[in-house]
């Protein structure tokens, strides 16, 4: 019996010493409230790009252009991102970001809400103008915007041009209007991400930024056995880079005289050669005309 | 082997050995349960705890790599709710997850899981640099061991997201898998101790009958059989047992046939012997001891008559002879078979007996007879009287005693004798025939005969005593 006792107490110190501790180096529970972040002493430029690409696309390719603006200015320039054109509106409205680079409808709607100013535009392949291009998949049997009734359609921004306006007013020539015309249809909130709906099949069909596609095309050539282009629209004026209304006119001409020279710099050469661009050039409010027109033929936009 | 370990052995053997087999296979059921359900437990324990532990690993680089992918235009777009919210998220989809956290590039914390606070020390116990995959940690905090994983978000432009994963639950998954394993060696033991248990008794019924049957075939009942439980070892066991006892019951008969045709015949041959001596000692008295008279009285009257000295001193010779003959053959139809056993009973011949013994040999004697005013039966008479005789003829011849007693009893309805002496005495477990023995072996057959019993109390330079019992047949 005595065997037994001393037999079962070895299984259960075997058993208790299998979890052994040592002695913490992190308390959970001992927590302190976070510092709060402090105000940067030295203000930065902030500059917002609207989201015509993913977030991620777009801090990639602006990186360059930061850091060049930032050794320009001998100031830290922080790039502020946004889900929507709204939003990046929204903070040029407020002097919340100092530059933007906005959609053509965005700048549009800005100048005409609460004037916002025209600052530069790029110029790609010598032109400072864009179209807006209607994509399917590439074995899709559709042809014009007529073949995609009934469809899934992949809207970029509520309140882009090229991805939104162009293809309602598309369907308004067709006499009919998007919630009608199409099965279902869905916002991406940019313009790489409609592509990529697109080849992957969840849309039928999108309506996206020339420049982007041609960028997209450009960074990954299988894209062309996946979506072909069955409609380009006429030209039309280039997304302008912006400023909001409050800005100080030195810092103004500043910026102006800064991206106007990029071309005649090797390092700004490097930097417009990454994000697809000839140079900038200034551009008149008037250029945009042709969009407002459009925008006028267009049934009201619902959010 | 050393001593200890022999001693160690023999102690071993000796509880193996005290204990009976119900106990045995039951403490070998236990035990074999008992090792395999803890060597079962210990090893799964192990097992599972390894496992585990690698899938938690495993677990908190995925889901962090999963947060990071998730973050990363959250970050970059500033939208605070639904970083947040994927946190929470995260948290609440992962049972394993503690913590989830975000960490800026300048290493402030930009959206936590911890609600009230943040640990302090926990920032800076994991980094990771932007160019690796992911860096894990095992960190020992005061909830118990943390794999935290730091995986940098947008190559480290974005931050590092951090996620911990406890293993709380680990333990307690270990904990109950070790609790289910003990309850079932538990069960496990108690049905093993039931089937245990009966097998034991199925086991050891048949054992057990046998140890009747051979209990009562040592006390002479042969009559008993065991049953043949099974058609194994043992029931072979209880058929070999039954026909020994067959053949033993048989063997039995037959002695005892054997015994009583010798009891009759040792006793057909005790009779006639006493016959013999009685006629014959009655021839001697009736007819020698007459002749020799008449010789006697011849003798004197031929010297009386014959005035010659010569004859008359020859006569005188040949009439001592004569009578000392005649006193010889009185003795010795005295001793072939005193009449005055048959006429005054069993005291008195002895007493005759013990005075003859007086006369002629060199020893106090001493008689003591309780008891004995009723006739013993006849055949008894004879017997104690010829065992008496030869006990005092052997202590004559053999014991060189100064004195002897013996002392007859009645009591009840049984009679005691002893007879003991102050002699050299002898070992009585090493009695030969040859050896003068062969008087007590008479002795003994005699009172087997009439179913006594004897024992013998002597050693050497002790005196001998012989205590006699012998029952009388019922009225």
């Amino acid at each position: 019996m005595r065997q037994i006792c001393v037999f079962l107490l070895i299984i259960l110190s075997l058993l208790g010493c299998t979890s052994t501790q040592d002695q913490p180096s992190v308390y959970l529970s001992d927590r302190s409230p976070l510092p709060t972040i402090q105000d940067q002493t030295v203000v930065p430029l902030r500059v917002s790009v609207a989201a015509v690409i993913s977030p991620q696309g777009t801090a990639e390719s602006y990186q360059p252009l930061i850091e060049y603006l930032s050794s320009k200015l001998n100031r830290p320039v922080e790039l502020v991102q946004r889900r929507t054109y709204a939003e990046t509106n929204q903070l040029l409205q407020a002097g919340k970001v100092d530059i933007a680079f906005v959609c053509t409808s965005a700048y549009i709607a800005g100048h005409d809400d609460f004037g916002m100013e025209l600052l530069v535009a790029p110029q790609v392949k010598t032109e400072a103008v864009y179209y807006s291009v209607l994509i399917v998949p590439f074995d899709s049997p559709a042809e014009s915007m007529a073949d995609l009734k009934g469809k899934v359609f992949a809207f970029t921004d509520p309140i882009s041009f090229s991805g939104r306006v162009y293809p309602t007013y598309l369907v308004a020539q067709l006499d009919s209007d998007p919630s009608d015309f199409f099965e279902r249809t869905f916002f991406t909130y940019s313009h790489d991400n409609a592509i990529k709906a697109v080849a992957e099949g969840l849309a039928d069909g999108a309506a996206v930024d020339s420049l982007v596609y041609d960028f997209a095309l450009q960074n990954d050539p299988t894209l062309a056995q996946q979506v072909r282009v069955i409609h380009r629209s006429s030209a039309f004026a280039i997304p302008p880079v912006v400023t909001g209304p409050q800005i100080r006119p030195q810092l103004k001409a500043t910026l102006q005289e800064i991206l106007l020279g990029m071309d005649n710099d090797p390092e700004g050469q490097k930097v417009l050669q990454l994000l697809g661009f000839d140079d900038f050039v200034t551009i008149e409010d008037a250029a945009y005309q042709p969009i407002r027109e459009i925008l006028a033929n267009t049934p009201p936009l619902t959010p | 082997m050393n001593i200890r370990e022999k001693a160690n052995s023999n102690r071993l053997w000796a509880i193996a050995g005290g204990v009976n087999i119900r106990t045995k296979i039951l403490g070998i059921v236990l035990a074999l349960v008992l090792l395999l359900g803890a060597a079962v437990t210990l090893q799964v324990r192990a097992t599972v705890s390894k496992t585990m532990n690698i899938q938690l690993e495993e677990q908190s680089v995925s889901t962090s790599r999963d947060l990071a992918a998730r973050a990363t235009d959250m970050i970059l777009i500033n939208d605070m709710y639904s970083l947040h919210q994927l946190l929470l998220d995260t948290e609440a989809n992962n049972s394993n997850v503690r913590y989830a956290f975000i960490v800026t590039p300048d290493n402030q914390v930009l959206a936590h899981t911890f609600g009230d606070g943040f640990p302090q020390d926990l920032i800076a116990a994991n980094t990771v640099e932007t160019t690796e995959h992911h860096r894990t940690v095992i960190l020992e905090t005061d909830e118990g061991k943390v794999w935290d994983t730091a995986v940098p978000i947008f190559d480290g432009q974005a931050g590092v997201a951090r996620v911990g994963i406890s293993d709380q639950q680990l333990h307690q998954t270990v904990e109950n898998i070790t609790t289910q394993l003990l309850i079932t060696t538990l069960l496990v033991s108690a049905i093993g101790i039931t089937t245990a248990a009966l097998l034991t008794w199925v086991l050891t019924r048949p054992i057990l009958q046998l140890v009747r049957a051979t209990q009562a075939v040592g006390r002479g009942d042969f009559s008993h059989r065991v049953n043949r439980w099974a058609n194994d070892e043992i029931g072979d066991l209880a058929d070999s047992f039954n026909n020994m006892t067959v053949q033993l019951a048989h063997a039995a008969e037959e002695h005892a046939e054997r015994e009583q045709l010798r009891v009759r015949y040792v006793n057909g041959v005790i009779a006639a012997q006493e016959d013999e001596r009685k006629r014959i000692a009655r021839e001697l008295h009736d007819s020698t001891s007459q002749t020799l008279t008449s010789l006697l009285i011849g003798l004197r009257a031929l010297g009386d008559v014959c005035p010659q000295p010569e004859i008359h001193a020859r006569a005188d010779e040949l009439r001592s002879i004569a009578a000392r003959t005649l006193d010889d053959v009185h003795m010795l139809a005295l001793q072939l078979r005193p009449s005055v056993l048959d006429d005054l009973g069993l005291p008195e011949a002895l007493e005759r007996h013990m005075a003859d013994c007086r006369r002629h040999y060199p020893i106090n004697i001493d008689l003591a007879v309780n008891g004995l005013e009723e006739r013993l039966p006849p055949n008894i008479e004879t017997a104690l009287y010829r065992i008496t005789q030869e006990a005092l003829t052997n202590i004559f011849r053999h014991a060189d005693a100064e004195t002897a007693s013996v002392i007859v009893e009645r009591r009840g309805n049984k009679v005691i004798t002893i007879i003991d002496d102050d002699g050299k005495g002898f070992d009585p477990h090493h009695m030969s025939n040859n050896n003068g023995h062969l008087g007590l072996y008479g002795i003994r057959e005699r009172i087997e005969l009439l179913s006594g019993t004897l024992v013998i109390e002597s050693s050497e330079g002790h005196g001998t005593s012989l205590f006699i019992e012998i029952p009388l047949p019922p009225e």
